[in-house]
């Protein structure tokens, strides 16, 4: 397995954005699941 | 820095919180919205956001560290945009 902080081609690791933090779904897909 | 972080803002009445091992799901009564939020620290500092001052002293409550304030004040202007979270009026009761 690759080591992250070895592997040159892996990529850094990225800024905390707000697609991180929330996920807004669709009402209409989550039915029998919710 | 986003001016949101100055302000006063709450969770709407009309949402509701599941606690889940992820974080959260919101989800609102009205506009039949439903947010994934993906961090406990998120989920934390939205609970915390009527029983402080501003946003950034909810985050600062909630451990978010300075560093994470502008990916975090992103993330509630999202929430915002659902109303989810909404501006707090001065002397409003969470």
């Amino acid at each position: 397995m690759a080591d992250p902080v070895t592997d040159p081609t892996l990529p850094e690791p990225q800024e905390l954005v707000a697609e991180d933090l929330i996920e807004e779904v669709s009402i209409d897909g989550m039915c029998g699941v919710y | 820095m986003d001016p949101l972080l100055g302000e006063p803002w709450t969770l709407s009445p009309a949402v509701a919180l599941r606690p889940e091992p992820f974080g959260a799901l919101a989800y609102h009564f009205g506009n039949r919205k439903l947010t994934f939020l993906k961090r406990p620290d998120l989920v934390a500092t939205v609970r915390a956001l009527g029983e402080q001052p501003d946003v950034r002293s909810a985050l600062v409550a909630a451990g978010v560290p300075v560093s994470q304030h502008a990916a975090y004040a992103a993330a509630l202007r999202g929430l915002a945009a659902t109303d989810m979270i909404r501006p707090r009026v001065e002397g409003e009761v969470a």
